[in-house]
């Protein structure tokens, strides 16, 4: 009677103290109710059974989900989202190669006379290059090229050709000069999707802060065709007035510009970046020169802070 | 009073009995090794102190000759001390003043507050990241500030919660600081035969001080001289009646000698001369504050809670980072990145606004309770009463009104019952009868008892009254009855009066008729029943005055034991009208010489008196017992009278036996009777003093309705701590002084706030404003209320986690560009999720929590496996799901498809590569990708927003389905709306993208959320429809936490 009574008050519930190495062995397994890590093979059973199903609904839901969504809303060849529409935006970045094995530098260094030291770089530009030498060979890209210029630009679905021979000195056969220590550093605009340069049209107009032999230049290729004022102009400098110093000569293969006939990207099968090979003729050696690169049209912001229309490496030649 | 205590019924040693001699499993040394007078005052107790003071008194300055004890302290009973032996007095012992209890440093407090719970871990966070800035900032021309940034955020999240929850504390500890009654205390010392006022501070051993009614009494005095002195003991004994004090040695007991009055209780009447023999921490007061204060109390069961939430998600925390930063190492992360890694870990899996929401949520339960009278010192007791499995009562003033009221009335041969409720909305009872007439006319005019002035407004019961409990029950009664005392006693001019005193144990007045036609004088007498029959020969009874016969004796001797049976006091009253030739008016009376008759009177009949329970007690226990606890009354009052309490407010229920009505009842002796059979039992402190803990354990196990009558302080502090040591949750109720021990040790002490004692409300967890022990059951609701809301709120913070922390783990091991940065996981736990997790505070209960058994503090934790299974396990990976889901669809429609995505990273997160191709050929720049990426995140944190809204509905309840518990709780409406626009607020401000990382999202990018949201919802309400159909069933035992 009082036993029953004890129902409505359980105050005897405190659990019997036990050391904590048998309540760790009792943890692992408990022989009383055969319980292993705290559950019975059974409840073990049921509760991975549980967790499977529910894992299996969850994960075929998020499957649904992405495959309507990836199916219904994403063309494979045109972004969803272009220019300003998406966050790629409409102001291009340069790239540059021979890339850094470490992704994190943009240091290009080298022993000016081992092969041994230049042979990652020239290694790196070769498989960078190896579509442009080989585009004929590539199924499907060969067929679309088309051999544009200013006047005829390329018709839909059809990718320019860019001539790689017209890089001379900076070629494969000369290891990009890299031997000479007067490395070619090839430069190329980022492809945004349906992207169109706005050009400088007045050349007596160019921006203040374009480099004057740069402004020379294009007043120069403009005399000798009119039709060259259509290029996204490039130019490279040191970065400080004793890296400007230090750079020496700097030679734009095989113009200081993206003709801008390439131009929109529109995805196209077999399409080639334009490259300018930005040659440095005579850099000094033994010292780390900074150099920053800039691509010049009207619709192309710059910051050197934000890397915005700008592309910035360092070269060291031993 | 004194005649009182022949009324006893043998109850008179038992007080005594109680408070001697040692307790046996107090671990004290042995007995007589107990420090007496010259101990400094203690500034630390030491353990040995404490078992010191755990003894029972033990002096002998009432036993010696006055002589010997004006030579002890150097004292003279005229001359008092000597001026300069008075300042060496106070010099050695320190002021007469308490040492109040040993308070924790503002800094330390706010330490605790600043390094406590989680804010370790943040410390340790925001560390590795000015570690991994410096290191940056040193090896890097541009080092990145984000780490930077992070360090100074988490350093300002744990300052600012650490103030905020500091500022809670000082709050609620400053509510305390208002019932310190600062009135200084002044004494009448004799020094060097000059009177003087001193400040009771200033008295020294050996002072002569004169105290008089109304004074408090201002240290332990030896008295000297007495003038009718009385003094109220009940604050340290538990005892209502005053007691007479006089220089005559009486008792071995110290507390029951009359030669001794105590530190700081009160004298009633009269006046008196004593020598000051303790002082301070050395007073009795003192030394039972002193085992208040020197208690340790423990954790409240809500700290034991959150500490062991707190060690469950750092023990995860802590695993999970070391785990990936080892991960992280073998997969050739450089150091620096694991490090951060480490950092997003640690960020992602403490509930950083957690703490801070508890907080919250206790300080808006304890308002709350504030506002029903149940006053909280203690944030963290608001939860304990909710999880109490054992109520220890005081008697007096807790359960009872603590103001004697008539209750039964013997006349004319049968027994009237007075109304003794507070509202006098009882019983009435015939006022014409010529018995109850006569009895009125005695009751009015033999009564010293006087309303006090100024009291027009106030309802009579509640009067304050000049003069003894009793004569004031028996005034209030009669100004019910007859309506004006004061104008009857007026019209029948008192002549002479015999004070009560302890030799006769009656009191005799005459009176001048107010009858014209009869100018006979009336002699009224009041006293004890049995001496003041011995004086009659006569008896009134159906208006006629009739021969006093056995047959009548018999009647009397039933009423009395009928009426003492109920634990009432039980008061006779006689009268005669005397001879008007014999003793006409203007004839001199003389009271020391009687000169009138006192014998062969008229006897008119009873009446007693009973302090009767608060009208909302029965009620209020009845509750509490269907909740499942255990009400217990321990009080210092008699096992009579408890037991009669005990039965009238239900704490034995009607039809229970203890062992004694059993063997009564069986008619054997209480040695036969099986003490289990008995559901109730009446443990007296005589029995309690030789039972030892087994005993008393088995007492508390196996009786389920308890009673201790005449317990001193310290045996209420072993039934707490029996109750405790078999696992209870502990409540004690008490006002008195003498409870202060046994409410600092339970775990949630409740005082008094009319009533009680300031030494009690420093000891106690909880003051009930109202006295009133209904509002513990408001306490309890409440308690439990916060208790459940409690695990909403923590589930529903908790299940965010995953989401936030579920894109490191794909950062670090799919290589994919990071879905869920630092900054918006704060965001998230500091900014949305806050005001819906403290709205969850005010959701309504499921079901009647009165109607189950208190939690089980050792098995049903706040945050228990379930709990985290359904947080983590379910709901969480759902809102992951969610929140990858976006992230998939922005980079897809962006250009980076998801397949494109795995293995990225490196590159992604090089500031060196400013072309990344994505799966259009295009080619992103650092700048923009990251813009991308910072997107991405956004709307991963809206998304956990949104289906947040499905958690946070889903939290409102644990069982009934949401459409049973209705959308009304709007501070949860509120928290939904608050959320959403904090988000909005986050992604679309103009500036965010450079302060936070926030950047404005598509309205489309809303949606991708939904889904998931939708399922959390259907989900849950299936599981809870399942649960609600299959009770105890697989599901409820995986999932229902």
């Amino acid at each position: 009677m009082p036993v029953r009574r004890m129902e409505e008050f359980e105050i005897d519930r405190k659990p019997t103290r036990k050391p904590a190495k048998q309540k760790f062995y009792e943890f692992l397994y408990n022989q009383e109710t055969g319980a292993i890590l705290g559950r019975t093979p059974e409840s073990w059973g049921k509760i991975l059974i549980f967790y499977a199903i529910f894992y299996i609904v969850l994960a075929s839901l998020f499957a649904i989900c992405l495959v309507t969504f990836l199916q219904h809303f994403i063309n494979p060849r045109v972004p969803r989202l272009q220019l300003d529409g998406g966050l790629i935006g409409t102001s291009p970045g340069l790239g540059f190669r021979p890339l850094p094995p470490d992704e994190r530098s943009t240091l290009i260094w080298y022993k000016g006379t081992g092969y041994e030291s230049y042979k990652y770089w020239e290694d790196e530009l070769k498989e960078f290059l190896k579509v442009y030498k080989q585009k004929g060979q590539t199924a499907g890209a060969g067929q679309n090229i088309f051999n544009c210029n200013f006047k005829s630009p390329p018709p839909p679905g059809k990718v320019c050709d860019v001539d790689i021979r017209s890089w001379e000195p900076c070629i494969e056969e000369n290891h990009f000069s890299f031997h000479k220590s007067s490395p070619c550093i090839f430069l190329k605009l980022n492809r945004i999707y349906g992207w169109r340069p706005e050009f400088y049209n007045d050349v007596n107009h160019l921006p203040s802060d374009m480099p004057h032999d740069l402004q020379a230049h294009i007043r120069n290729m403009t005399d000798y065709n009119p039709d060259y004022v259509n290029m996204v102009w490039v130019s490279c400098q040191g970065e400080t007035p004793a890296d400007k110093e230090n750079i020496g000569l700097i030679r734009y293969l095989p113009h200081p510009g993206f003709p801008g006939y390439f131009y929109p990207y529109n995805n196209a099968e077999g399409y080639l970046s334009p490259l300018v090979a930005v040659h440095l003729v005579r850099p000094k050696t033994g010292i780390l020169i900074n150099i920053e690169c800039r691509a010049w049209a009207q619709n192309i912001k710059y910051s050197r802070k934000d890397r915005i229309g700008v592309v910035h490496f360092e070269l060291m030649i031993e | 009073m004194a005649s009182k205590e022949s009324l006893d019924h043998g109850r008179t040693d038992s007080y005594r009995v109680a408070t001697i001699g040692p307790i046996k499993d107090d671990n004290r040394t042995a007995d007589g090794q107990y420090k007496t007078r010259r101990k400094p005052p203690a500034k630390k107790r030491k353990p040995g102190d404490l078992d010191d003071l755990k003894q029972e008194l033990d002096i002998d300055y009432h036993k010696v000759t006055p002589e010997e004890l004006y030579q002890r302290f150097q004292t003279h009973p005229e001359n008092g001390l000597s001026h300069a032996k008075a300042k060496e007095n106070l010099e050695r012992d320190g002021p007469n003043a308490l040492t109040p209890p040993k308070q924790t440093p503002e800094w330390v407090k706010f330490c605790k507050n600043l390094f406590g719970g989680f804010a370790l871990l943040l410390w340790i966070g925001a560390i590795l990241c000015f570690i991994a800035y410096g290191i940056q900032a040193s090896t890097v021309e541009e080092p990145a500030d984000d780490n930077l940034y992070l360090g100074i955020v988490l350093a300002a999240v744990v300052i600012v919660t650490g103030i905020f929850s500091y500022y809670q504390e000082s709050k609620s500890s400053k509510i305390m600081e208002s019932f310190k009654n600062m009135v200084p205390q002044f004494a009448t010392v004799i020094r060097e035969g000059e009177k003087l006022t001193l400040r009771a501070e200033d008295l020294v051993l050996g002072d002569i001080v004169e105290v008089k009614f109304g004074d408090r009494i201002p240290a332990d005095v030896r008295i000297i001289e007495a003038r009718g002195f009385k003094v109220d003991n009940s604050s340290l004994t538990g005892e209502s009646e005053p007691q007479s004090r006089g220089p005559e040695f009486t008792n071995e007991n110290p507390l029951e000698t009359k030669n001794l009055a105590f530190f700081s209780t009160n004298a009633v009447e009269g006046t008196a001369k004593g020598v000051v023999i303790c002082c301070g921490d050395n007073t009795v007061m003192g030394r039972i504050a002193g085992l208040a204060s020197g208690l340790d109390t423990g954790e409240t069961p809500i700290a034991k809670e959150i500490h062991h939430f707190i060690h469950l998600i750092t023990g995860v925390a802590v695993f999970l980072g070391v785990t990936f930063f080892v991960i992280a190492f073998i997969l050739g992360y450089h150091w620096l990145d694991a490090v951060i890694f480490l950092i997003g870990i640690i960020v992602a899996n403490v509930p950083e606004g957690l703490l801070a929401t508890v907080t919250v949520c206790l300080t808006l339960t304890a308002k709350r309770m504030a506002s029903k009278n149940c006053l909280v010192k203690n944030l963290e007791a608001v939860e304990t009463l909710g999880s109490t499995s054992t109520i220890c009562s005081d008697k007096t003033g807790t359960l009872t009104q603590n103001r004697m009221t008539v209750a039964h009335m013997w006349f004319d041969n049968q027994i009237i019952e007075a109304d003794t409720t507070e509202d006098q909305s009882g019983v009435q009872y015939d006022r014409t009868s010529p018995g109850f007439k006569a009895l009125a006319k005695i009751a009015t005019l033999c009564n010293r008892a006087e309303f006090k002035g100024g009291q027009d407004g106030v309802p009579i019961l509640k009067k304050e009254v000049a003069g003894d409990a009793s004569e004031a029950a028996l005034l209030k009664c009669m100004e019910l009855a007859l309506g004006d005392v004061l104008s009857i006693r007026k019209r029948n001019k008192k002549v002479c009066e015999i004070p009560f005193n302890s030799t006769n144990k009656y009191q005799v007045s005459i009176h001048e008729s107010d009858d014209s036609s009869d100018p006979r004088q009336l002699l009224v007498m009041k006293g004890a029943p049995e001496r003041i029959l011995e004086r009659c020969s006569t008896i009134f009874i159906g208006g006629k005055e009739k021969v006093l016969d056995e047959e009548m004796k018999e009647a009397f001797n039933n009423a009395y034991l009928e009426l003492g049976g109920l634990g009432e006091r039980v008061l006779g009253f006689c009268d005669l009208q005397l001879p008007s030739d014999k003793y006409p008016i203007g004839y001199k009376f003389n009271t020391d010489d009687v000169n009138f008759p006192v014998d062969n009177l008229r006897f008119v009949g009873l009446m007693s008196m009973i302090d009767p329970p608060r009208a909302a007690v029965p009620d209020a226990v009845a509750k509490c017992r269907s909740a499942g606890i255990k009400v217990i009354m321990v009080t210092g009052d008699h096992p009579i009278t408890a037991k009669a309490i005990a039965k009238s407010v239900g704490i034995i229920s009607e039809g229970n036996e203890t062992v004694e009505d059993i063997a009564a009842r069986l008619n054997i002796p209480v040695s036969e009777v099986n003490p289990r059979e008995a559901k109730a039992a009446v443990v007296h402190g005589t029995e309690l003093r030789d039972l030892n803990s087994d005993q008393l354990d088995e007492i508390l196990k196996y009786h389920t309705e308890i009673v201790f009558a005449r317990t001193s302080p310290q045996q209420k502090l072993i039934i707490v701590e029996g109750c405790q040591r078999l696992g209870a949750i502990v409540a004690v109720t008490g006002d008195g002084v003498n409870d202060s021990p046994a409410l600092k040790k339970a775990d949630i002490g409740v005082a008094m706030g009319i009533a009680g004692s300031d030494v009690s409300k420093q000891a106690a967890d909880m003051i009930l404003l109202d006295d009133n022990f209904a509002s513990i059951v408001t306490g309890v609701e409440e308690g439990r209320l916060i208790f459940d809301n409690l695990k909403k709120s923590i589930a529903y913070t908790l299940t965010s986690n995953i989401p936030e922390i579920s894109p490191f783990l794909a950062f670090i091991l799919c290589d994919i560009p990071l879905p869920l940065g630092t900054v918006t996981i704060l965001c998230i736990d500091l900014g949305t999720d806050m005001v819906p997790a403290i709205s969850l505070a005010y959701e309504a209960p499921e079901s009647d929590i009165m109607k189950r058994q208190p939690r089980d503090p050792y098995r049903d934790n706040l945050v228990n496996r379930r709990l985290i299974s359904m947080a983590y396990g379910q709901i969480g990976m759902i809102q992951a799901a969610a929140g990858f889901f976006v992230y998939f669809v922005i980079m897809a429609e962006n250009g980076f498809l998801p397949l494109k995505l795995f293995g990225i990273r490196k590159q992604w997160d090089s500031k060196a590569i400013n072309d990344l191709t994505d799966s259009y050929g295009q080619e992103w720049t650092y700048r923009d990708r990251k813009a991308l990426e910072f997107t991405c995140h956004t709307a991963f944190f809206v998304s956990i927003v949104v289906v947040q809204w499905a958690d946070l509905i889903i939290c409102k309840t644990r069982r009934n389905s949401i459409v049973h518990q209705g959308m009304r709780n709007w501070a949860l409406n509120f928290g939904l709306i608050f959320e959403t626009a904090l988000a909005a607020f986050l992604s679309y401000t103009p500036g965010m993208d450079k302060g936070l990382r926030m950047y404005p999202l598509k309205f489309v990018w809303w949606l991708p959320a939904i889904p998931f949201m939708l399922s959390i919802f259907i989900y849950d309400e299936i599981r809870r429809f399942y649960l609600r159909r299959n009770p105890g069933g697989w599901l409820e035992q995986e999932t229902y936490y």
